[in-house]
């Protein structure tokens, strides 16, 4: 069983997209169950849901304390909230952002990647400026990151999930796949340069 | 399992359900009180000076019912349409909803449906009755004269109306502007007057001479001619003043040119004082300012103390008349230049006997006023002393607005109208006309002895209007007299609604045609307004006394030939004794007072 | 078709199946989602019934008082304080024998002011005459929903579907969404032996003298007694029809288990992979899940727990001055038949989370003892705030 924990803040489709990935990998073959942090929730606080993926039916039914992967869909709450907690030494972390962030030795022994999602979503008309929508592109470089699921599931999922601007999101996701930024293994302060094949990567480890 | 499947479990389903009624428990017999069904006296009706049944003429047209509201209309006044124009609307005063947030829009109400009749052109509903035999000559064809030819006749009496001049209408036709009332709404009504048989000889002098010989045709004399001769000025130079009700007169029939007939020294005025205070002192005014002329009302009392009513006084302001009050009239003075009126400068002088403010001279206080025409509008009187009952008569019975001249030396004679009426206004003109029939055909009926019994009969409530359909023994005889007051109501069932009128022309462009000023409300509208009436005392089907009782002891029954008072869809309602327990919710749940708790009968 | 749904789509997939004719309800957290589901369906006609709003939840089920009575299919939703206002109606709707199904998404009642899962609403509601069922996913809730409608509409008393606030209501998972004409067979439309008509009038629900009541108090509790064989037979017929079949009570590896956690809701999940990672250590656990509370499924327990030592019972309630509810059904089930100790635990109240560690402790400390406490222990509290 593989579990991920998704970061974001209310508004921004976070658990729009921990729940259409579920749905891509339910179509994919996996059994899934993804549910947010129950709570009372405001725009723009911050979110958090989880995503727990198996081959077989998962009956586990309590919160996720120990995530294999994180996405932080907002670099911003780095400052807010450690999102390695309980995170899995060797883990992913996913991060909406341009390029890599300050204090590296956070992150130490834990990989990273990087997509400027927000910029994506302004290149595509989704959301606003200020309020750019960003949950397709992470799921396009989620897909990147972890090899699954597969681009086509993704955007069978988003044509079956999302409101509105369906070609926009799905070309989002598709382009974030492409400019994902894969860096790997966090030591010390340092990181790897990118690399072409992610999972290579993460087979070393 | 499948064994299991096929075996039958019983569920027992025990309850309290009953198919038979709880109906032979008689539950009502040990009721404290009872309700009942009790129609009572809408207190707009009591201010209408001709008792029309107003909150049951709105629910006819809350229900698109025009026809029979307006035929409703009919039945206690001969001029909806006229009424609807130019009647001061006293109802509205007594309207219930105008301590709720607004009156009923009665009055604009009237004449849309009038307006309806006409544009559909419904036809007049007359009572079936049988001719009489007797004949009644009618002197004067004013309001009051054709009112009375109009309910004599519905009484099955024949009728023939004399009039002096040489159309119909008397003051309606040439007192009011047609600003105000337009011809065609006067002369269709006179129309439907005449076709119940009534026949208007104009240009007819009636004369003492025709009085004594009218015992050779008619059974009957009613005389209402109204207010003819205008009250002299009485200063010196008054002969240089306009009479106001010539003025009127002519310029309803001439237009502008009535401008040249008027006496004055100048061939194109363009300044005018109008001497007076009352309704026909604004209408001169106005019809000036609709003639070019810029008019000035001159007043010896102050402007709240005009007889003339307030809406009339608010729409000449509005218009652009100018007033001067606290200014009587010393003298008139003819100079190259126009004339020139010399006025005494008032004051108030505390309150008189008569509730009315006194004024009096400031000693020395004088003014001039140059003006190119001056017109006198200070009321008028009878011309000649016929028109008046003798004053010395000892078999004269006086009523409220009419007096019988019960003497054996001359017919049987009823003087009405504003000569022997207190008020003198459209509508209380019509009222006597009514009280002139009602009082005749009891006369007729059974002597002078049964005419005040039959009047009281007819009385609304406790005011003085008095209603036909009273007389004729109709189902409004069924309502209580007792006058409901808002405080009778149960306000918590009404939404807070805004009260509409016709659209009225803005001054601005009034002033430049005698076209009419005010609109008719369009049908949507119209029924909006009328959903506003409470319909005060008189149920209107609402069904909040069934829908309450927790006896489910109100009992209802279709009934399209019963015709109840409710003039509602012809539902009859009663209470089925044997099961209310008197606890009295009905009466407290009926918004409008239509029912009354009573002890029971013992 | 098997789709990834969330708990409150499940019912609402259920309730648009089973044809429902009216639904009225009044929105709460965390019932909302089922009723904007369901007044989605109506708006767009997809569920041809009516969706009567209300200003309340005493008039919510008050509207499917009289549909139900006027011999339609009803469905209402509430949660927690909502459940609270509906007391009365509750009553009401059971003694009038009226075959309504309400899903109550389990939450606590305040103050303090939470939203999350605790069973005290539906628990409190224990006496009312209404069916209880507890669920432990999304496929559970939908058949259970299904099953609840059979079987109001055979014993007539209304059933109360429990789903645990947010860790099933807001949980997206993968749910087998029956075919219509499948559901069709296995729900036929409701034929009421009795309902208001104008056509043919009676009186409904009127006074009942001492001379009747208890007869009719008796026939409910007879009705009550029949719920655990007919719920046999009915899931018979939905195995037949779909494969799958919960019972009134579920057990798992029990038969040579030493000490059996009783669990209900979402919380089995859980407990079964606790279950399942003691095992792996050598533990005799077992697990048995309570899917049925109201009627008490004794004779189920009875047989489930005949020779088991121990059974620890996780309760997410608490009758204040008692203890853990289902603790105390069990003890009362199982009395007289010597055999069993019942421990009793607390734990999980107003959203508190029930982890495989929890799960753990509990069998642990139950394995540990000699005998159980009088009362019943509170675990995963902390202590930090119990000193105050």
């Amino acid at each position: 069983m593989e579990e991920f924990r998704f970061h974001g803040r209310g508004g921004q489709g976070t658990v729009l997209a921990s729940i259409t990935l579920a749905k891509a990998f339910f179509e994919a073959g996996y059994w899934v169950q993804t549910f947010p942090v129950f709570g009372s929730e405001r725009r723009g606080a911050p979110v958090e849901a989880y995503l727990r993926l198996d081959k077989s039916k998962i009956y586990i039914r309590s919160q996720v304390y120990t995530p294999d992967h994180v996405v932080v869909q907002d670099a911003e709450l780095l400052r807010l909230m450690d999102v390695t907690r309980g995170l899995k030494k060797g883990g992913w972390i996913l991060l909406n952002a341009p390029s890599l962030p300050d204090q590296l030795q956070q992150f130490d022994g834990f990989r990273i990647a990087c997509i400027d999602a927000s910029r994506i979503a302004l290149e595509l008309g989704l959301g606003s400026r200020t309020q750019p929508i960003t949950n397709t592109s992470m799921m396009g470089a989620f897909s990147r990151v972890f090899d699954k699921p597969s681009l086509e599931h993704i955007a069978s999922a988003i044509a079956a999930e999302m409101p509105a601007k369906i070609a926009e999101n799905v070309a989002a996701s598709r382009a974030a796949y492409d400019r994902a930024m894969i860096y790997g293994m966090v030591s010390g302060a340092s990181v790897f340069h990118p690399s072409s094949s992610p999972m290579e990567e993460g087979q070393d480890a | 399992m499948r064994e299991a499947a096929k075996r039958i479990i019983p569920v027992p389903l025990l309850m309290s359900n009953a198919f038979a009624p709880t109906t032979s428990n008689k539950t009502g017999h040990w009721s404290p009180s009872q309700p009942r069904y009790q129609n009572k006296t809408a207190p707009c009706s009591v201010h209408c000076p001709c008792g029309q049944d107003i909150p049951r003429v709105e629910l006819l047209a809350a229900r698109r019912r025009f026809r029979d509201a307006w035929r409703l209309l009919l039945s206690e006044n001969p001029f909806p349409g006229v009424c609807g124009r130019v009647c001061f609307h006293p109802c509205e005063r007594g309207c219930n909803r105008g301590l709720f947030d607004a009156p009923v829009s009665i009055h604009a109400l009237e004449r849309f449906l009038d307006d309806e009749a006409w544009n559909n052109g419904y036809e007049m509903e007359t009572p079936a009755v049988s001719s009489s035999g007797k004949r009644i000559a009618v002197i004067g064809s004013g309001p009051a004269g054709l009112a009375a030819a109009y309910f004599f006749s519905r009484l099955g009496h024949a009728c023939d109306v004399f009039e002096v001049e040489s159309h119909a209408g008397g003051l309606l036709r040439y007192g009011i502007p047609s600003y105000r009332l337009p011809l065609l709404a006067l002369e269709r009504e006179i129309k439907r007057i005449e076709s119940l048989g009534v026949r208007i000889f104009c240009s007819y002098r009636v004369d003492a001479d025709f009085l004594s010989q009218a015992r050779q045709s008619y059974d009957a004399l009613f005389i209402g001619c109204g207010n003819g001769r205008s009250k002299r000025l009485g200063i010196p130079g008054e002969e240089l003043a306009v009479d106001g009700l010539c003025f009127l007169k002519q310029s309803m029939q001439n237009g502008s040119k009535s401008l040249e007939k008027a006496a004055g020294p100048l061939a194109s005025p363009s300044t005018a004082a109008v001497i007076g205070g009352g309704n026909s002192a604004m209408d001169v005014a106005r019809s000036l300012l609709r003639l070019g002329i810029s008019p000035l009302i001159v007043y010896r009392r102050r402007a709240e103390d005009m007889p003339a009513f307030s809406d009339e006084i608010r729409r000449a302001s509005a218009e652009g008349v100018q007033f001067i009050e606290l200014s009587a009239p010393l003298s008139i003075t003819a100079g190259q230049s126009g004339l020139t009126l010399r006025i005494q400068r008032m004051r108030t002088d505390g309150l008189g006997p008569d509730g009315r403010m006194r004024v009096a001279p400031i000693p020395g206080d004088t003014d001039l006023l140059q003006i190119d025409q001056i017109y006198a509008a200070i009321g008028a009187d009878a011309a000649e002393p016929w028109m008046m009952p003798p004053p010395t008569a000892d078999r004269l019975l006086l009523y409220h607005s009419v007096s019988l001249l019960n003497s054996e030396k001359t017919l049987p004679t009823v003087y009405g109208g504003d000569l022997v009426n207190a008020e003198e206004s459209v509508a209380d003109a019509i009222a006597s006309g009514k009280e002139a029939a009602i009082v005749l055909d009891a006369y007729f009926k059974g002597g002078s002895a049964c005419v005040a019994p039959a009047v009281e009969r007819c009385r609304i409530g406790s005011g003085q209007g008095l209603s036909m359909e009273l007389y004729m023994h109709g189902p409004r005889g069924q309502r209580s007299g007792r006058v409901v007051e808002f405080a009778d109501l149960n306000a918590a069932y009404f939404d807070h609604s805004q009260a509409g009128r016709g659209e009225v022309i803005p001054p601005a462009l009034s002033i430049g045609s005698f076209a009419e000023i005010e609109k008719t409300l369009d049908r949507e509208e119209a029924v909006r307004q009328a959903e506003r009436c409470f319909q005060c005392g008189l149920c209107n089907d609402c069904d909040n006394c069934r829908t309450f009782c927790p006896e489910v002891a109100v009992l209802i029954k279709a009934d399209k030939g019963l015709q109840p008072d409710s003039a509602a869809a012809g539902w009859q309602r009663w209470i089925d004794a044997d099961f209310c327990k008197g606890c009295g919710i009905c009466v407290t749940e009926c918004p409008r007072c239509a029912m009354v708790l009573e002890e029971p009968p013992i | 078709m098997m789709k990834v749904l969330e708990g409150s789509q499940a019912v609402a997939e259920a309730v648009r199946l089973a044809r429902v004719k009216v639904v009225s309800a009044y929105p709460i957290t965390p019932q909302t989602h089922i009723v904007e589901e369901l007044a989605r369906y109506c708006a767009e006609g997809s569920l041809d019934g009516r969706f009567i709003c209300v200003e309340s939840e005493h008039s919510a089920m008050a509207s499917v008082i009289g549909s139900a009575a006027g011999g339609v299919r009803s469905f209402t939703a509430s949660s927690s304080h909502g459940l609270a206002y509906m007391h009365e109606m509750l009553h009401w709707a059971a003694g009038a024998r009226l075959p309504i199904v309400m899903v109550d998404v389990n939450r606590a009642l305040g103050p303090g002011w939470n939203l999350w899962m605790d069973q005290s609403d539906s628990l409190s509601q224990r006496d009312t005459g209404w069916m209880q069922f507890y669920c432990a996913d999304g496929q559970e809730a939908l058949d259970t929903t299904l099953q609840a409608f059979r079987l109001a509409e055979m014993v007539h008393l209304p059933a109360m579907v429990n789903l645990d606030a947010f860790f099933l209501s807001h949980t997206y998972e993968p749910v087998e969404v029956p075919d219509a004409q499948t559901v069709d067979a296995f729900l036929p439309p409701y034929e009421p032996p009795f309902k208001m008509d104008q056509g043919h009038p009676l009186g409904l629900c009127g006074v009942a003298p001492p001379g009747v009541y208890m007869e009719m108090r008796r026939n409910m509790q007879m009705a009550m007694d029949s719920v655990p064989d007919l719920l046999d037979q009915i899931e018979d017929d939905f195995f037949i029809r779909f494969g799958r079949r919960y019972g009134s009570l579920e057990t798992y590896r029990c038969a040579d288990a030493d000490v059996v956690v009783v669990t209900t809701g979402t919380a089995s999940g859980t407990a079964r992979v606790a279950v399942d990672q003691l095992r792996e250590q050598g533990e005799k656990a077992g697990l048995l899940r309570l899917r049925l509370f109201r009627p008490f499924p004794s004779r189920a327990v009875r047989q489930a727990l005949e020779k088991i030592e121990k059974a620890a019972v996780l309760d997410r309630n608490c009758s204040f001055g008692s203890g853990g509810i289902f603790a105390n059904e069990l003890k009362a089930a199982l009395h007289g038949k010597g055999g069993t100790a019942v421990y009793s635990y607390i734990s999980g109240l107003g959203g508190r989370d029930i982890t495989v560690d929890l799960i753990k402790e509990l069998y642990t400390k139950t394995r540990d003892a000699d005998r159980p406490d009088s009362e019943s222990v509170w675990l995963g509290l902390k202590e930090e705030l119990m000193l105050r």
